[in-house]
């Protein structure tokens, strides 16, 4: 069954593991170009490493809420040196220890935060941490959130909710020279000979629209990011894998619309349970008196 | 972080509501230390607001003798005491330009307008008012935090409830005693209305509300029975002139309600013509009529836009959202340096100036009524205007003065201009 968790697996659906990895591709100039790269939120590094496509020639924190997670994005990824941390970046604790982590460190560094904020419930301390950073030189900070108007259906793993007004919210708290980058949705379709492999390229005519993700990227690096031409990236779509999932749903909505329907009626049909009697002495229902 | 909240009074008022929210939020989930000081000598006892408990409140005197890491002023008269308070850091929360609520040339108003000036940072809960801002006063720090709303109260239904064949359910809501939240010239519009049509209107005095303008005059309602108003309503009505956030109609929103609104200050927050509301103009009753006959008529697009409504209910913040914002803006105010002292002189010469020649105008136009008034004032001191004072209450000349009556209207017509 399709994972609905967010993470970035090997079974995600193309378009969105597309999705994933073209934010990373947008910072991986900024990554490269620096001798440190903490990714926080990294989740199981595959989009990062997809990204990176190479060896990293510096030192990746990868910081993760869990340590199990952390450890396998530190074998995705191919990095010079890597260092895996458990932190809950929704507390000031965890945001402490990513800054200690940082500490420990010197030389130009990349902040990515891609997809994080949504899923702290507190995101405070955070978001002051990677400020913090646009004031050290050579660091640079990426950080995404989505666009909560573009999607249907509601993420049962957001802690917040995400729209035009909480980016302009959340702009007002990043140093006032900071870029904003909109990752829209394309849509597309190709022909090939039957039966033949093939590496197509084609214009994309973009123009503004809901972003489906807001980019925000400040600090010595920045205004690099998505200079030239814009980044794109085009996937096969999976047309029998999204028909399978879309006959899953609409097969396990009526299973459970009839499983329902069958307990309702066992639950009609059961004869209303007698009161509770208190002659065996064991109700405590109050006394005359009203005392217990 | 020790954090002051100044205020006049805990009486009950949407932009008190919005304070005490923000400050229990800040006490209870990002563990703060909140005192909410009461600036004047209070006459009434405060509002039950809930979460109070978890605060400390106030007087003035007694928060004088504290340290506070930021003192924030919540409302214009509260920013003269802003000062008085030893603190790191000094924010002026805006919820609205709140000098446009005087009249003009009132000393309120320019007192009011002058506390834009000061070497403050700003905090504000509406787009709208940080662009001004921005425009007024370019240099001074600004940050933006929406206000959240109780999704607790508000709580969205799973599914739109879909109504046809019924009159289109109207609400109406506000103070009819204040001018700019236009509550009669709605009444108006959807009497001018042809569609079958339902009226509520919410007031806190129903004796404003001429019988027979609505079907139905409710209020005052707490929160959750305004929730369940909204949610067996089809559109929020409002014609307001002035706004500051423009809550109601995205209350309305989150139980399923869409709206028709005039373009009053705050409504793009959310609203977007033809997606989730209609906007109408001011002063146009035919127009705004036929807006809302439409809706009664099409209940296809009523339903299209109640259902975006709910869908734009869903990606606004709670309260507990609305306060992370409010303490990664108190914490980026402690952080970065405070402004410069004098930040916002410029604007305050001139704004003094301005208030200078109000003031010199006011006191030219005094002077010159006293010198017209001069001869009359003489008359009054005199035995025989008092004598035909005695005469004008006695009751046997009553039927005299009846019979003057005209002639006295154009004297005194005449004398008055």
């Amino acid at each position: 069954m399709h994972d609905r968790s967010e993470r970035i697996t090997e079974h995600t659906h193309p378009s969105i593991a597309a999705e994933h990895r073209l934010r990373y591709a947008l910072a991986a100039p900024a990554i490269r170009a620096s001798a440190r790269w903490c990714d926080l939120g990294c989740g199981t590094g595959l989009s990062a490493a997809a990204a990176l496509g190479g060896v990293y020639e510096g030192t990746a924190l990868l910081v993760d809420r869990e340590q199990e997670l952390a450890d396998r994005a530190a074998t995705a990824v191919d990095a010079h040196q890597t260092v895996a941390i458990a932190a809950d970046l929704s507390t000031a604790a965890g945001v402490e220890r990513v800054r200690a982590a940082l500490a420990d460190g010197t030389g130009p560094l990349c902040v990515t935060c891609l997809e994080t904020i949504p899923h702290l419930s507190d995101f405070a301390p955070l978001v002051a941490l990677l400020a913090e950073r646009a004031g050290e030189p050579e660091h640079t900070v990426v950080l995404s959130v989505p666009n909560d108007a573009f999607w249907a259906l509601e993420s049962p793993h957001h802690r917040t909710a995400w729209s035009e007004g909480a980016v302009a919210e959340l702009r007002t708290l990043l140093p006032a020279d900071h870029v904003v980058l909109h990752q829209v949705s394309v849509q597309g379709s190709a022909i090939l000979r039957a039966g033949e492999s093939a590496d197509a390229q084609a214009p994309i005519a973009l123009s503004p629209g809901v972003p489906s993700h807001v980019l925000l990227a400040f600090g010595a690096g920045a205004a690099q990011l998505g200079s030239g031409s814009p980044a794109a990236v085009v996937v096969q779509a999976d047309v029998e894998a999204q028909r399978r999932e879309a006959r899953q749903r609409a097969s396990d909505l009526l299973h459970l619309e009839t499983t329902v329907q069958t307990l309702e009626r066992r639950l009609a049909a059961t004869p209303a349970a007698p009161p509770a009697s208190d002659e065996d002495g064991s109700s405590d229902a109050p006394a005359a008196s009203g005392h217990a | 972080m020790k954090v002051a909240f100044l205020l006049n009074d805990l009486q009950l008022s949407g932009g008190v509501g919005v304070v005490v929210q923000h400050a229990r939020e800040l006490a209870l989930r990002h563990g703060h230390d909140v005192t909410l000081v009461l600036v004047r000598e209070q006459e009434a006892a405060p509002w039950e607001f809930d979460g109070l408990a978890h605060l400390h409140v106030d007087g003035l005197d007694d928060a004088r003798a504290r340290h506070f890491d930021v003192a924030i002023a919540t409302w214009w008269e509260t920013v003269y005491s802003l000062f008085e308070l030893d603190a790191d850091r000094y924010v002026h929360f805006l919820q609205s330009f709140e000098d446009r609520f005087y009249d003009r040339g009132s000393a309120e108003r320019s007192a009011a307008a002058m506390t834009l000036d000061l070497p403050v940072s700003y905090v504000t809960e509406a787009a709208w008012i940080a662009e001004t801002l921005a425009r007024v006063r370019p240099e001074a720090p600004c940050l933006y935090v929406r206000n959240g709303i109780d999704k607790d109260v508000f709580s969205s239904p799973a599914s739109l409830e879909v109504r046809v064949g019924e009159p289109l359910r109207i609400v109406v809501e506000g103070n009819p005693d204040v001018w700019f939240k236009g509550v009669h010239e709605a009444i108006g519009v959807v009497r001018a209305m042809r569609e079958p049509r339902h009226l509520t209107v919410v007031t806190g005095d129903a004796s404003k509300i001429e019988p027979g303008a609505a079907d139905r005059v409710v209020g005052p309602l707490t929160h959750r029975q305004m929730a369940e108003l909204y949610g067996e309503s089809d559109v929020v009505f409002k014609l307001s002139r002035v706004e500051g956030m423009f809550g109601p109609p995205l209350e309305g929103f989150h139980m399923g309600a869409t709206c028709v609104v005039a373009p009053v200050t705050g409504y793009d927050e959310y609203i977007e013509h033809g997606w989730n509301g209609l906007v109408v103009d001011w002063d146009d009753v035919g127009g705004s009529a036929r807006a809302l006959d439409l809706l009664a008529r099409d209940r296809r697009l009523l339903t299209f836009l109640r259902t975006n409504a709910l869908e734009t209910a869903r990606s606004w913040p709670t309260w507990e959202q609305s306060s992370t914002f409010m303490a990664a803006a108190l914490e980026k105010i402690r952080r970065d340096p405070p402004p410069p002292a004098y930040a916002g002189a410029r604007q305050l010469a001139a704004d003094s100036l301005l208030a200078l020649d109000t003031q010199r105008l006011t006191m030219h136009e005094r002077d010159e009524y006293r010198r017209l008034a001069k001869p009359a004032l003489r008359l009054k001191r005199t035995g025989a205007w008092r004598v035909l004072g005695r005469l004008r209450e006695h009751p046997r000349m009553q039927p005299v003065w009846t019979r003057l009556r005209p002639l006295t209207r154009r004297v005194r017509s005449k004398l008055t201009g």
